[in-house]
C-alpha cells in the first residue's frame, strides 16, 4: 500500500504531449507578484487559478511537468478552446493578482491527481498542475517560512516542450496506479471530504496579563456578550484545558465550528464562574 | 489491513498545512547559485552528490513531495545498507527509504535529506531520452531538499539560488500514510478554517450566488472591521490578495491575517472597488 501511494504521489513528474509552434509573447513588466500558496497534506505547493474567470481551481506548481495541465472536466467547464493540440483560454488568473498572458495548456486527466483525489490525500481537490510553459516566464521565489510565493516576469521566449510520451501512450506502467488507488478507495469505503467549515465566533478581544488570559472587551450582541462574559474577566480554562494567553484559547477552539458549545471557567474579581458560550457565526 | 493501520495510527491530522509550521528564524547568509541544464521537454537537471559520491544527474521537481534515487546510485553511494523500511515485494525496485547525510546540489549541501530508493518508470523514461547527451538520470530532487531553503528558480538564466530558511519539513510519506489511516478509521471530517484574529464581522452568501466575493451581513461596533471602514452590504472580493468567493474562502484568507498586522481588503461598494485596510485584533 505504502509503495503504491509512494509511486502515485511522488512523481508528479509527467511527460505528456506538446504542440510544435512558438508564439509565447515575452512579458513586458518587471513587477513582482505575491502569490498566496498552500502546502497540501501531500507536500505539494498549491496555488489557486481562475480559468476564463471561472473557479478558483487548485493547481500544483510542478517543475516536473512540461506545461499547464488541467483535467478534461475543468477545461470543458471553463470553455477552453482546442488549438493544434493545445487548450487555449482567454484569461488565466492566479490568486494574488497575476494574469498570465495568452496562456496555453493541455487537458489530460493525470493519473497522479486522479489517485490523490479519490482518497482526498492532498486534503484539497486538485484540478491540475502548472508546469514549464508557464513557470519559465517568471523568476519564482519559494520560501515555506513565508505565506506567499514571489513571481517576477522575465524576458524569456519559452520554446514549446518536446514530447517524450504522446498523449494516450504509456508512462512505463504508472498509469494503472491512479486506477488501483481509485479502486482501493472505493473498496475500503474512503470518500474524500473537501469541505471547509468556518470556525465558531466568540466576539471577545483578548490579552495576556500577568500570565492570565484576560477579556479586553466584548463585542456588543456577539456570542460572548449574550453568554454574559464581561471585559476584565480572566478565563482560566476552556474545555477543561488551562489557559494563560490568547493563543492558548485560539489553539483549543481551532476546530470548533459554528454552533459548538464552549465551556469556560472564568474569574471575575474574587468569584469563579462557569460560562457556556454557543459559538456563533462571524469572525 | 485495517487493524495494522489502526495500530500505527498517530495523531489526528491538523487543518490545512500552514506555511509557518515548524520554523526557526535564522540570520540569512548570501544566496548560493546553482546552474541547471534545461532539457527540451521543459524539465531541468541538476548535478547531485550523495555523501560525496557522484555527481549524478537528477531531475529537479517542485511537484515531488519526496526525493528519489535509483538503486544503482544508492549502491554506489553505499546507502543500500542504511535503507530502512524495505518492502517485501520490491515494486518498481523499491529498496526502502534512506536519510542521506550530505545531499549536495551544485555547491549547496543540505544535511539529512531523506530519499526513497526506487526505479521510477518515468525517471527511466527520461534517462533513456537524455542519456546520450547528458548521461543517465538517477532520480528526482523533491520537497525534502528544497523546503530547507528560500529558493528562486529562473529558467531564463538557467539558475537557482538557495538560502537556508530554517524550515523543518515533516516526512511526506509518513503524513500520507497517516491521512490514509485516518480515512480508514473514520469518516473524514470537514476541515475547520480558523481566523487568526478578531474582525467583528458576519458574512453571508446566497446559495444561488456564484459571482465573485462574499457579502458583509453585519459589522460589530468597536471591532477591527468597523475601525477599518467595512460596512454592512459591502462585497468583499479579496483579503490580503486572497480570493474570498465563498464564506469558507474568506475564513481561510482570515486564517493568514495575523492580529495587529494591517491587511488590504478590497470591497465592492455601490458598484465601485474600494481598498480598505483592516488590522484584526487579538481574540476570536
Amino acid at each position: 500500500m505504502k509503495y503504491l501511494l509512494a509511486a502515485a504521489a511522488l512523481g508528479l513528474l509527467f511527460s505528456p504531449a506538446g504542440a510544435d509552434e512558438k508564439k509565447d509573447p515575452p512579458p513586458k513588466t518587471a513587477v513582482t507578484y505575491e502569490i498566496p500558496y498552500r502546502l497540501t497534506d501531500t507536500k505539494h505547493v498549491m496555488v489557486r487559478v481562475k480559468l476564463n474567470g471561472k473557479g478558483p481551481y487548485n493547481f500544483i506548481i510542478d517543475t516536473g511537468a512540461p506545461a499547464l495541465i488541467m483535467t478534461e472536466a475543468v477545461a470543458k467547464k471553463v470553455g477552453g478552446k482546442e488549438d493544434k493540440g493545445w487548450m487555449t483560454f482567454d484569461k488565466v488568473d492566479l490568486e494574488g493578482g497575476l494574469s498570465i498572458e495568452k496562456p496555453r495548456g493541455v487537458a489530460i486527466d493525470m493519473f497522479q491527481l486522479k489517485g490523490m483525489n479519490s482518497m482526498g490525500l492532498a486534503g484539497v481537490e486538485l484540478h491540475g498542475v502548472i508546469g514549464y510553459n508557464v513557470l519559465a516566464r517568471y523568476r519564482i521565489e519559494y520560501d515555506f517560512t513565508e505565506p506567499k510565493l514571489k513571481w517576477t516576469p522575465v524576458d524569456f521566449k519559452v520554446p514549446d516542450p518536446k514530447r517524450i510520451v504522446d498523449k494516450g501512450e504509456s508512462q512505463g506502467g504508472l498509469e494503472m496506479i491512479g486506477s488501483i488507488i481509485q479502486m482501493l478507495s472505493a473498496f475500503s469505503g474512503i470518500k474524500p471530504n473537501f469541505e471547509v467549515h468556518p470556525r465558531g465566533f466568540l466576539g471577545a478581544e483578548l490579552a495576556a496579563e500577568e500570565k492570565e488570559l484576560v477579556v479586553k472587551s466584548v463585542l456588543a450582541d456577539g456570542p460572548a456578550d449574550k453568554a454574559g462574559l464581561k471585559a476584565g474577566d480572566r478565563i482560566q480554562t476552556a474545555k477543561g484545558k488551562s489557559l494563560s494567553k490568547p493563543e492558548d484559547l485560539l489553539e483549543t477552539v481551532k476546530k470548533l465550528p459554528e454552533g459548538s458549545r464552549l465551556k469556560l471557567n472564568v474569574k471575575r474579581g474574587e468569584d469563579t464562574k462557569e460560562i457556556t458560550v454557543e459559538l456563533g457565526k462571524g469572525l | 489491513m485495517k487493524k495494522i493501520l489502526a495500530a500505527l495510527l498517530l495523531v489526528p491530522l491538523a487543518g490545512l498545512a500552514r506555511a509557518d509550521d515548524k520554523t526557526e528564524v535564522k540570520e540569512a547568509p548570501k544566496p548560493q547559485a546553482v546552474k541547471f541544464e534545461l532539457v527540451p521537454s521543459g524539465h531541468f537537471i541538476v548535478k547531485v552528490k550523495l555523501n560525496g559520491h557522484g555527481p549524478y544527474n537528477l531531475i529537479f521537481d517542485t511537484g515531488a513531495p519526496a526525493t528519489l534515487i535509483t538503486p544503482k546510485v544508492a549502491r554506489e553511494a553505499k546507502l543500500l545498507d542504511k535503507a530502512k523500511d524495505k518492502p517485501l515485494i520490491p515494486l518498481f525496485g523499491m529498496m526502502g527509504q534512506v536519510k542521506i547525510k550530505d545531499f549536495q546540489v551544485g555547491d549547496v549541501t543540505a544535511p539529512g535529506v531523506s530519499a526513497m530508493i526506487l526505479d521510477h518508470p518515468t525517471v527511466a523514461l527520461f534517462s533513456k531520452e537524455y542519456e546520450k547527451k547528458y548521461g543517465s538520470i538517477e532520480g528526482i530532487v523533491g520537497f525534502p531538499f528544497f523546503a530547507q531553503y528560500k529558493m528562486t528558480v529562473d529558467y531564463a538564466a538557467r539558475e537557482m539560488t538557495f538560502v537556508p530558511n530554517g524550515y523543518k519539513a515533516t516526512d511526506a510519506m509518513q503524513d500520507l500514510m497517516q491521512t490514509v489511516m485516518n480515512a480508514l478509521m473514520s469518516k473524514p471530517e470537514p476541515r475547520v478554517a480558523a481566523p487568526a484574529g478578531l474582525w467583528g464581522l458576519e458574512l453571508t452568501k446566497g446559495s444561488s450566488d456564484d459571482a465573485e466575493g462574499v457579502d458583509v451581513k453585519t459589522v460589530l461596533a468597536g471591532g477591527a472591521a468597523a475601525e477599518g471602514g467595512l460596512k454592512a452590504g459591502d462585497r468583499i472580493l479579496t483579503i490580503d490578495g486572497r480570493w474570498t468567493d465563498t464564506i469558507a474562502d474568506a475564513y481561510v484568507a482570515a486564517s493568514y491575517a495575523k492580529p495587529g498586522k494591517p491587511v488590504t481588503v478590497i470591497v465592492k461598494r455601490d458598484g465601485k472597488e474600494v481598498k480598505l485596510t483592516v488590522a484584526p485584533k487579538t481574540g476570536l
